[in-house]
């Protein structure tokens, strides 16, 4: 089989678990991101796809070979499993030009006539006019060029990234990631990148495999993961989000002060304990004063504004309702009490686990009232 | 984002302060987390083996010899019999009287060294004085000034038929003031000459490696600079001075010919000059001197044990390394005594006695007075015609040359090892590199000397032995130079090679070795200036034809021939300086800091 095969990985350091169990597959020529929080252990499982780190437990294939399998004992050094890898640190050789650097997946393999390739590489990414520079010369950007470029001059059979556009300030990020999308489409390699960053995740991924703590807790497609996350994890992790404890009397749903809501009826498996509701700040519409028009698909929700924060394309407040604290976008300009009504569809709001393995926070209840970030309007 | 910088920093002498470096990479930690072993690792894996064994011998022989030694009661290569009599001979009253004159020694050697040396380190680098950069190169050339050689200097001073005398009594007919250098003070204050560039140099890196904003938020709280230095700067730098004050105490426990030159002839005894007493006068008592020479190190390494968990302790504490620009404190009415302070230092420790030593070389006859002098050049012809001189120059060149090549070369394996592939048993390696550095030259002669006579290998009388002493004693700073780059080395930089496609021995080859080459240079450069004014770990072991001229200048001060050493002294240095320039020149990464 083409592309990444990882089944039942497992490292440990000393007594700590860092990689628990996990699998998923990169299919030929698909993109797929590894997210998580900070430690999380995704720059340990590319390292261990890599052969920077011997894994302890589980196999891993490239392309239909296996390259580790801890049972068997079988360990392909890295330098033989034919890939393409970008540091976060980029690791670009300082005492090598550009072109030295780009050329080092060739000439380490003995190939004499580097330049074509070279040249193909560096013009993939833009940097031909830099070549003879040495790295020093070089800002961030043009060194993750650099690295990219050394990583796909060999035409590896896979790219692995690890966070390769945290150094970049915002504007060049964008860039890049669209930039990394296209060289991986040209190539038609399975890429594997690791981030922590739901965007870049989001925007250019075939594929996301959200990790915690060293374990994998969902796979799927953007889509899939932002309007279908099987946890609060997940829903918290992906897209902002509020989450709304509910709790159910007489087939109905209720908020925490007794307001009846209306909830997905395919999120709803029928269970009575209280369970927490996903509402994406985004999927409400905020309306001044009250609205008393009834319908029967919609749900609405009445309160007032407790803080604001101005975010340019549109305004962020907090508002008090239905027993919580509940984040909604609009671009009305209110004070602080304004009396405001919340609607939402009942499919926008789903029942998710509440899982314990993530710290319980909401992020609506943690806002501060009178915290320096919360603009008071006039 | 990390940027590996290639501009060579500085020039020339003014910064030959490399074994700065050596010593804050002494006190560091090996960070570093362990690689894949799951593939054999081929050639890197028959040179792991290799190194380790080289290493093992040269460690372990002299010591296990010394304690075997230790138990014998006869020479080395004699027939004797078992005994204890030689360590129940430590609690005799010369030798612990030995012991503590040898403790005072060196404690007041280390406390009046880092006092001096840290005031000029702050001189130079915390204020607004005008020589730093000159003041930098004069002390980066009195730390390569041999010590032995200064010694003799200042026994031509101020012995009692010496120059000072010799100025109070015929220049100034004051017979009633008198003095004598034969004695701890004098021992003592030659010492702390010889020691201040050393003192200064381990605390200049963590003076100007301090993160400035601790000094600029005292002076914003309205510290004065005095406060500030002493409320904040100097406890921030209590561990470095802990930790540098605890290695000039085991230098200067370990100091050899400057105790031997002064002290013999005014019956001041140390642990390393009694060492050499008992195996070089009779009655000799080779055993005694083993048992002797385990005490010593046994004290220097825990000193060096202490100074290695310290450091450790402290140096999160005090560097963050964003060295910034420091806003220099004004002198103000204090820049006369401070200029005064280090003009009267780079006098005492460099000038003077360089120039003593040329006006010795020139004269005939010993006289304070320049104008009573019959001027010649005749030590300098006879230095130069002597077939013994000739030798022990190309025995100096051969055994400085060759052994740091074979030196930097060894220590440059097990860094590697020890602090980037770390395999089986690294930690064992980590351990033993660093055993001999704890032991005293004296005391490793001495090993070597016991083992040699029973060893069934042809070495001693060689020049091969001589190097293997060298290359055991300072093996720890080729480690610790080329180890202090590797950890500084970014991982992935080697990582990136392998997922290039490169085996471990190519990235090796194309990537480790040039980007660590500055510290390679410089390392050989440091064990170079080692070997070649290395007298302590000779003097036991050397024979007629493998002396070197270390020995030999000793030797003729030895019978008294004060003219013949400093000509020879002086051509010591002027060679000397002749290869650091040309060091210097050939290789750039040994100027770097
Ligand atoms: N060499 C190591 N020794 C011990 N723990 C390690 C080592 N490398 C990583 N870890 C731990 O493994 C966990 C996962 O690390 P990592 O894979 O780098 O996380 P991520 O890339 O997701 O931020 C972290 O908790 C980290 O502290
Ligand atoms: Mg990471």
């Amino acid at each position: 089989m083409m592309g990444i095969t990882v089944r039942g990985l497992v490292k440990t350091y000393g007594a700590t678990t860092v990689i628990d169990t996990i699998s998923f597959d990169v299919a030929d020529g698909e993109f797929v991101t590894l997210l998580g929080p900070s430690g999380c252990g995704k720059t340990t499982t590319l390292r261990c796809i890599a052969g920077l780190d011997t894994p302890n437990g589980g196999l891993i294939a490239i392309n239909g070979r296996v390259v580790s399998d801890a049972r068997e004992g079988v360990f392909v050094a890295p330098h033989k499993r034919d890939l393409g890898m970008v540091f976060q640190s980029y690791a670009i050789w300082p005492h090598l030009t550009v072109a030295q650097n780009v050329a080092f997946p060739l000439t380490v393999k003995g190939e004499r006539n580097t330049g074509s390739a070279v040249g193909w590489a560096l013009d993939i990414v833009g940097m031909t006019h830099l070549a003879e520079r040495r790295p020093s010369e070089l800002s961030g950007g043009q060194q993750q060029r650099v690295a990219l470029a050394r990583a796909i001059a060999a035409r590896p059979q896979v790219l692995l990234f690890d966070e390769p556009l945290s150094n970049l300030d915002a504007r060049l990020r964008d860039r890049t990631r669209l930039e990394i999308s296209r060289i991986q489409r040209e190539l038609k390699v399975p890429a594997l990148y690791v981030t922590h960053d739901q965007t870049e995740a989001l925007s250019m991924s075939d594929r996301v495999i959200v990790m915690e703590a060293g374990r994998v807790v969902q796979q799927g497609t953007p889509r899939e993961l932002y309007h279908r996350p099987v946890n609060r994890f997940v829903a918290d992790f992906i897209g902002s989000a509020n989450f709304l404890e509910v709790r159910r009397a007489e087939r109905q749903w209720h908020l925490a002060d007794g307001t009846p809501i209306q909830v997905d009826p395919l999120s709803d498996a029928g269970g009575t304990e209280p369970r927490v509701a996903l509402l994406r700040p985004e999927a409400i519409r905020l309306d001044a004063g009250s609205v008393v028009e009834q319908n029967s698909t919609l749900n609405r929700l009445t309160g007032s504004v407790l803080g604001a924060m101005y975010l340019g394309p549109h305004i962020e407040y907090v508002v008090a309702a239905g027993g919580a604290h509940i984040r909604a976008f609009s671009r009305l300009e209110l004070p602080p009490g304004s009396p405001v009504t919340l609607t939402f569809a009942a499919d926008d709001c789903r029942l998710v686990d509440d899982t314990a393995a993530s710290p319980k926070r909401n992020p609506a209840s943690d806002y501060p009232r009178q915290s320096p970030i919360l603009e008071n309007i006039p | 984002m990390r940027q590996l910088n290639f501009r060579r920093t500085g020039s020339g002498l003014a910064s030959l302060a490399s074994p700065a470096r050596l010593l804050r990479a002494v006190a560091r930690l090996p960070s570093a987390v362990a690689l894949p072993r799951g593939e054999g690792f081929g050639v890197l894996g028959v040179i792991y083996a290799a190194v380790f064994t080289v290493v093992a011998l040269l460690a372990s022989i002299p010591v296990v010899a010394l304690v075997l030694g230790s138990l014998r009661d006869s020479a080395p290569g004699l027939p004797g019999h078992w005994t204890w009599a030689n360590w129940a001979n430590l609690a005799s009253p010369g030798v612990v009287e030995t012991l503590l004159t040898t403790l005072e020694v060196a404690g007041l050697t280390t406390a009046f060294a880092m006092v001096i040396g840290t005031a000029l380190a702050l001189i130079i680098h915390r204020t607004d004085f005008r020589w730093s950069a000159a003041m930098t190169a004069m002390l980066g050339l009195s730390f390569y000034f041999p010590s032995f050689i200064l010694a003799m200097a200042w026994i031509v001073i101020g012995s009692p038929g010496g120059l000072i005398n010799d100025v109070l009594r015929d220049g100034m007919g004051i017979e009633s003031v008198s003095v004598d250098i034969y004695g701890v003070t004098g021992i003592v204050f030659v010492m702390v000459l010889h020691q201040v560039p050393f003192a200064y140099l381990t605390m200049r890196g963590p003076i100007m490696g301090m993160d400035p904003s601790y000094e600029e938020a005292a002076r914003t709280a309205g510290a004065s600079p005095l406060t500030m230095l002493r409320r904040v700067t100097l406890p921030m730098l209590s561990y470095a001075l802990a930790s540098s004050a605890l290695l000039s105490l085991v230098m200067a426990l370990e100091q050899f010919g400057i105790p031997v030159l002064i002290g013999v002839p005014g019956r001041v005894t140390v642990l390393a000059t009694q060492i050499y007493l008992l195996c070089r006068f009779p009655p000799t008592a080779y055993g005694l001197a083993a048992a002797i020479g385990l005490t010593l190190a046994a004290i220097t390494a825990a000193a060096i044990l202490l100074q290695r968990r310290l450091a450790r302790g402290g140096r999160a504490v005090v560097t963050t390394g964003k060295a910034g620009r420091i806003t220099p404190i004004p002198l103000g009415a204090w820049r006369w005594p401070a200029n005064l302070f280090c003009g009267v230092y780079i006098a005492m420790g460099l000038v003077l006695p360089s120039l003593i030593l040329l006006y010795t070389s020139l004269i005939k006859f010993f006289t304070a007075n320049p104008f009573d002098a019959a001027f010649t050049w005749r030590n300098y012809v006879y230095v130069w015609n002597s077939e013994a001189t000739q030798q022990a120059i190309l025995n100096t060149m051969l055994v400085s040359g060759g052994g740091a090549l074979i030196g930097v070369l060894l220590g440059a394996a097990c860094s590697y090892f020890t602090v980037r592939l770390q395999p089986t048993g690294y930690r064992v390696l980590d351990m033993l590199v660093m055993l001999p550095f704890g032991v005293p030259g004296v005391v490793l002669g001495l090993g070597l000397l016991w083992a040699y006579a029973y060893l069934p290998v042809p070495l001693y009388g060689t020049l091969t032995l001589i190097v293997l002493a060298y290359v055991t004693r300072f093996l720890p700073y080729a480690t610790e130079t080329a180890g202090a780059r590797f950890v500084q080395l970014d991982r992935s930089l080697e990582e990136a090679a392998w997922t290039a496609g490169a085996s471990r021995q190519s990235g090796v080859w194309r990537i480790v070795l040039p980007l660590s080459l500055p510290s390679l240079q410089s390392g050989y450069f440091l064990l170079f200036m080692a070997f070649f004014r290395e007298i302590s770990a000779t003097i036991l072991i050397f024979t007629a034809s493998t002396s070197v001229l270390s020995v030999s200048i000793w030797a003729f001060f030895e019978q008294a021939n004060w003219g013949l050493a400093s000509a020879l002294s002086i051509l010591a240095m002027i060679l000397m300086l002749a290869v650091m320039s040309l060091l210097l020149w050939a290789m750039p990464g040994a100027r770097q800091r």
